[in-house]
């Protein structure tokens, strides 16, 4: 038996480039910007245009990869895109940049825009963070940037992420470049991440894999689920449960 | 006497997508930087590591020609010039093990020898910045160890000592290091321009979906233009005096 750490994972998951191995003491659930604003109707992101229910179809596979992984004894961690209400950690480029009809801060369908502390800043219910769940706030779309996700992970050991959310090519994407240039293993799980736009879902999840695995591997949640069931049985009652629920 | 561009001019607005870049107008050039990401011999190189993996490396070196183009102008009007280099040190005490063991699983293990000298190790021949698009003495130097260029580098802290507030990108490839380096630069405040024609992927198709993310939901990471855009975009701040003459 090999003891090297990337090699022998008490779980594997068939993934694209290749199998995907991990184990849950030392891997976290991420799940980036799961907002009101963001996945609602009527929130901020439809009122720029988009359709929502794009993004909506990632909540009942990630409800039952959140109960699984808790199942499994996983660390599970949330974040949330958001600005202080003085808006003094939000850049002029990013509040002023293209002359929005609605800027950061404004009064939203769900509160003032992207404000922590506000209704559509909040993680969507379905989702509610459960006791002993993190949550980052995080001032950029990379969750790593300003805030203290890196130091949590390193203090809990954590080596591997399972990622999940929203918006694929900019919130997942930017953080997975963090995670990867910073020596974690992230699997993303391809149903539970989602665009507005379904070209940028696509090519997303292509650039992850590409390479050899350039920035981490790609797999459906059901192989991830069939993995950690192998694993923890209980896994398997608790996404069942979650699904009901 | 030849009038030069200096360090009076000032850019903008550029014709980009998805608005006239920058957002707030104009900037002066010596609050622009230039950055060039990783023109290296491994990656755009005949026998480098992009080459070994069995990439197309015109693709690689089609934005070469914008970018010698881009560093011209860039050094006439005054706007700081960075260069990036992806690579590792001799001793690969700065190599993740997940990095080191994906590059062997493609057959290009960094740090095994290849045909320009040990894979992404700095120092070797393929490490080094392709003649093309090479440093002048002065230009900083960024080595990083990752694909972003502020990950566990000094860029940040080179561009905040020098004032700068837009940056210009140019470099291999898009969808990798150019693009992490822009959404690095972005979350830090930076307004970011990318050039599509000093740019380039190992497939066509991750170099025109970078782009596209880039122009989404109002410019999310930042505008796209071409150098001629910039050039053509560039103007000396007072065109009738304060130029230098040479």
């Amino acid at each position: 038996m090999t003891s090297d750490p990337l090699t022998a994972g008490p779980i594997t998951v068939p993934a694209d480039p290749g199998p995907f191995h991990c184990s849950p003491a030392h891997t976290a659930l991420l799940i980036i910007d799961m907002q009101r604003d963001f996945v609602e109707p009527g929130g901020f992101g439809e009122t720029l245009g988009n359709d929502v229910s794009l993004l909506r179809s990632v909540i009942p596979p990630l409800q039952r990869v959140r109960a699984a992984s808790r199942a499994a004894g996983m660390a599970i961690i949330h974040t949330r895109e958001g600005h202080r209400a003085d808006l003094t950690d939000c850049p002029p480029a990013k509040l002023n940049r293209g002359e929005p009809s609605l800027r950061i801060g404004d009064a939203g369908p769900k509160g003032r825009i992207l404000i922590r502390g506000e209704y559509g800043h909040d993680i969507i219910d379905e989702l509610t963070p459960r006791t002993g769940e993190v949550v980052i706030d995080k001032p950029g779309k990379g969750a790593f940037y300003a805030t203290e996700l890196h130091e949590l992970l390193q203090v809990a050991g954590i080596t591997s992420l399972v990622v999940t959310g929203v918006t694929t090519e900019v919130c997942v994407h930017t953080t997975v470049r963090e995670a990867n240039d910073r020596g974690y293993e992230c699997l993303v799980l391809s149903d539970c991440v989602g665009s507005y736009f379904p070209e940028f879902q696509q090519a997303g999840l292509a650039m992850i894999a590409a390479q050899g695995g350039i920035f981490g591997w790609v797999a459906p949640s059901a192989v991830y689920l069939d993995a950690l069931s192998a694993l923890c049985p209980a896994a398997v009652g608790a996404a069942t449960g979650e699904e009901w629920s | 006497m030849i009038r030069t561009l200096t360090r009076s001019a000032a850019i903008g607005p550029v014709v980009a997508d998805p608005y006239p870049w920058p957002y707030d107008g104009t900037v002066k050039a010596d609050r622009v930087a230039l950055i060039c990401i990783d023109w290296q011999a491994d990656f755009c190189g005949p026998g480098g590591y992009v080459d070994r993996m069995g990439y197309d490396i015109e693709l690689t070196r089609a934005g070469l020609p914008g970018t010698a183009r881009m560093l011209a102008h860039a050094r006439a009007t005054g706007m700081l010039v960075i260069h990036t280099r992806e690579g590792h040190s001799p001793d690969l005490s700065d190599l993740p093990a997940n990095k080191r063991w994906r590059s062997a699983q493609i057959g290009a293990e960094i740090g095994a020898p290849g045909p320009q000298g040990r894979i992404l190790v700095r120092g070797e021949p393929g490490w080094k910045i392709v003649p093309e698009v090479a440093p002048l003495s002065g230009e900083v130097l960024i080595d990083k160890p990752g694909k972003g260029a502020f990950y566990a580098t000094q860029l940040d802290l080179v561009l905040r000592t020098k004032h700068i507030t837009h940056i210009v990108l140019t470099g291999i490839t898009t969808d990798v290091c150019v693009h992490t380096t822009m959404r690095e630069a972005n979350d830090r405040g930076y307004e970011c321009l990318i050039l599509s024609d000093c740019t380039g992927a190992t497939e066509l198709g991750n170099h025109t979906a970078a782009l596209r993310m880039v122009t989404m939901q109002g410019g999310v990471f930042g505008c796209v233009a071409t150098s001629a855009g910039v050039i053509a975009a560039t103007v000396a701040a007072n065109p009738t005096g304060e130029g230098h003459d040479i």
